[in-house]
């Protein structure tokens, strides 16, 4: 093709061509579309490599639909045999267990971090040190060592469920796991089925909402009379009078399940298995440490006169750490905690450890009935992924809320 | 001459950029092949390529061509790679000392003794996790997988694993305490059952309670974790092989608080596993673990095996000990790629099975009237046993 020479000598009629006269390899776009050929070459290359050795040929996820052929433990509310369910139901189950350890830890992690973090500036000498040792001895020592020595503390220092510890009839508590009472669905007074509680869950949360805009409603009229509207009781009292009534007129909906020990078992209730515990209560420990430390920094970050303002003004202590230190400290927070948040996730994995049917151990006896590595350990590594992006999206809603300058 | 226009001018651009990713593609993967036929090239044969497809290989090749060569790369590298458990006593266990001891260990001892000449030129890899050894056997880190490894259909299917002769046969059993009160699985009613994953085991106890219309909790995880667990009381059952289960309840100070149940629930064949299509390989461990057997049967230990060498009683010992027996020459039994003495030194460096199993293991797992004693010889007529009973005629697992 004759019209491919790569640079052309200016044309006669004086002017530059529409090139400008660059030589073809300093033109951007040319450069830009080399790069990028490279790119997919190298990238495909490395595709064709991997597809060729390994021997993807027989790569597929069919085997994911067969009879999973095995149980697994600490389901809750999901009852999963294993024998007429397939192996991606078992594995779901096992994500449903991961799921529900980083919710907790998140969710503890974060209480023990703030707490821990304001007790660490603390005035009080003795809360300070023991915040202090608390976070050098829980971010200083591996987590994996963590929750192996809780779940041993567990395993040999709780009583043997034929010596169970009975808190009252209450609750008990043994190596088999802890026992509560539990809310479950009750047909009250009518006789009603179980879905029938949901009527009285949409009823509460429909008289939340109503509770939230009276107070909202309150507090503007207080900041723009300066009169005390009380919008926190008047929330409050709306709510609790609402949940009563509503409660009452339904038939009594709910009713709190009672645990007792039958034989060797729990029956009942709500059990809390040592399995759960230790992984929960180990990432807690752990991570919230770290928040602590986070919270800390964040509070030390602002400026001095942020909390000289608030002593100006006269308010108390506990005012000014919720209306002034910890709302301008929660944005220097997020990004921080977010990642806190994503290590819990994936530290989740050390069930391993602790004989917690996550989804890591599921996925791994899958393997090793079915083989597959490749593919078991693609579909791992996509649903941690997952539960990652969802923890930052919701996250970064968090954060794009508190930050009032977008950047 | 003008150029073409915007468009034209990126589809020039394309063109150049195809060509060029083709050249590097093609030197790229010029570079590819000069690796992986670099030992080819270097005596510059046709034919050498060919036969470096018998080298051992780390995955398998979709096609059923002989590609193994193990036995080659053991006597090349000196030593043999034996995967073994370290973590169950009696069977395959890592003292304090860091010395690895136990039933199949005498196995690794056995084939280095025949192949190497050494029993001790054995490197014991540890595949302890269950969910891991066969990636170890098929990506070349190990020679062999001894490791209470059950045959069974879909893994020999299914996996890169081929199994030789049986060394122990075994069956799940439970482990219960003396003063639970459960004489058998129909007293396990929502029982929690601690059991080890990665084996075949989990499967067994979910078929077995559904096949008798019990529900049951499980908590899973490796086996010594779960019966450290046990032992604690977080569970009311053990479920394991039965052989495991005797293995932890005897190294116990309170192993009369424990007792395992005559119930056996499945049939747990313990076999080594090799590479598939790697025949030679196989066939030498199947033989050895023969000639161990064959050993006990005709009388030769590790005591007299050196004075049986030097004057065989009989053809067959001589045979077996790749001796000539009188004037005779040493029979040839075809085995090439061992030198006829193999089973000889197998058998003086650990013993016959019998001796392996009584040293090893005796003390805790009976052996008399179970599968793993040896078969009787034919009686002049059957006395004791029903129709089709007393021999060892043992179909392999279907699962």
């Amino acid at each position: 093709m004759s019209t491919q020479a790569p640079a052309s000598p200016p044309s006669a009629g004086g002017g530059l061509p529409p090139d400008g006269g660059v030589p073809l390899i300093y033109r951007r776009g040319f450069r830009r579309l080399v790069q990028q050929g490279i790119y997919v070459a190298v990238t495909a290359l490395v595709a064709w490599y991997v597809y060729d050795s390994l021997n993807l040929r027989e790569f597929g996820f069919g085997f994911l639909d067969d009879p999973a052929a095995f149980k697994v433990g600490n389901q809750w509310l999901t009852d999963v045999d294993g024998v007429t369910s397939s192996r991606i139901e078992m594995y779901l189950v096992g994500v449903w267990s991961t799921l529900r350890v980083v919710f907790v830890a998140i969710l503890l992690s974060t209480l023990v971090g703030v707490i821990v973090g304001v007790s660490r500036l603390s005035s009080n000498w003795l809360v300070a040190r023991l915040a202090m040792l608390y976070v050098e001895i829980f971010r200083n020592t591996p987590l994996l060592v963590q929750v192996v020595l809780v779940y041993a503390i567990f395993l040999v220092g709780a009583p043997i469920i034929q010596e169970v510890l009975n808190i009252g009839d209450f609750a008990f508590v043994s190596n088999r796991g802890v026992a509560i009472p539990w809310p479950v669905p009750d047909g009250g007074w009518w006789g009603a089925p179980d879905w029938f509680v949901g009527v009285w869950v949409a009823l509460l949360i429909a008289f939340g909402a109503f509770a939230m805009s009276v107070r909202a409603k309150r507090q503007d009229r207080e900041r723009e009379t300066g009169q005390p509207q009380f919008a926190n009781r008047w929330a409050f009292g709306i709510f609790a009078v609402a949940a009563l009534v509503t409660f009452v007129a339904l038939g009594l909906p709910v009713s709190i399940d009672r645990p007792f020990v039958e034989g060797t078992r729990y029956l009942e209730g709500m059990v809390i298995r040592p399995e759960f515990a230790a992984l929960t209560i180990g990432l807690t420990l752990y991570t919230g440490a770290f928040n602590a430390e986070i919270v800390r920094g964040s509070i030390q970050a602002l400026p001095r006169g942020q909390s000289e303002a608030a002593n100006a003004i006269g308010l108390s202590g506990y005012q000014r750490l919720t209306l002034v230190i910890l709302p301008q400290a929660l944005r220097q927070m997020i990004p921080s905690i977010t990642n806190q948040y994503l290590n819990v996730n994936k530290n989740s994995s050390l069930a391993y450890a602790v004989l917690y049917d996550d989804l890591f151990r599921v996925a791994g006896i899958i393997q090793n009935k079915a083989g597959h590595a490749l593919e078991m350990f693609f579909v791992i590594i996509v649903t941690y992924m997952l539960i990652s992006l969802v923890i930052s999206i919701v996250m970064n809603f968090i954060n794009s809320r508190v930050t009032r300058v977008g950047v | 001459m003008r150029l073409p226009s915007l468009k034209g001018r990126r589809l020039v651009s394309a063109l150049l950029f195809a060509g060029a990713a083709l050249v590097a593609g093609a030197v790229i993967g010029a570079c590819t092949s000069d690796e992986e036929d670099q030992q080819a090239q270097a005596t510059d044969q046709q034919q050498q390529v060919m036969q470096q497809q018998d080298q051992p290989q780390p995955r398998a090749q979709a096609s059923g061509e002989p590609r193994g060569d193990t036995i080659q790369l053991v006597m090349d590298r000196g030593t043999l790679k034996c995967g073994v458990k370290q973590t169950q006593p009696l069977f395959g266990f890592r003292d304090d000392q860091g010395n690895v001891t136990g039933f199949d260990i005498e196995f690794c001892k056995a084939i280095a003794a025949a192949v190497l000449k050494d029993a001790d030129a054995v490197e014991y890899v540890d595949a302890s996790d269950a969910s891991t050894r066969f990636e170890l056997l098929a990506d070349g880190q190990i020679d062999i997988l001894i490791r209470t490894t059950t045959i069974t259909s879909s893994r020999d299917m299914e996996l890169d694993v081929d199994f030789a002769q049986t060394t122990f046969y075994t069956g799940q059993g439970f482990a219960v305490r003396k003063d639970s009160g459960i004489n058998s699985t129909s007293d396990m009613a929502n029982a929690a059952i601690c059991v080890q994953t990665g084996t075949t085991t989990e499967q067994n106890v979910a078929d077995h309670f559904t096949d008798i219309g019990l529900d049951y909790e499980p908590t899973g995880g490796l086996s010594q974790d779960v019966a450290a667990a046990f032992f604690e009381g977080r569970c009311d059952v053990l479920t394991a092989d039965a052989s495991d289960l005797a293995s932890r309840i005897v190294v116990r100070d309170d192993a009369d608080d424990y007792k395992i149940l005559p119930q056996i629930i499945s049939k747990e064949p313990l076999a080594p596993g090799v590479r598939d299509y790697d025949s030679d390989w196989k066939d030498v461990v199947n033989w050895v673990v023969h000639g161990l057997l064959r050993a006990e049967e005709i009388g030769i230990t590790q005591a007299n095996v050196a004075a049986m060498a030097a004057n065989p009683p009989n053809t067959e010992v001589a045979r077996l000990l790749g001796v000539p027996f009188g004037d005779g020459e040493v029979a040839a039994l075809g085995f090439d790629v061992v030198d006829a003495q193999f089973i000889q030194r197998a058998i003086a460096a650990v013993g016959n099975y019998g001796e392996i199993y009584d040293r090893e293991i005796g003390n805790a797992i009976p052996r008399d009237c179970t599968l793993n004693a040896l078969a009787r010889p034919l009686p002049a007529e059957a006395v004791d046993c029903g129709p089709g009973e007393g021999g060892i005629m043992y179909a392999l697992p279907y699962r």
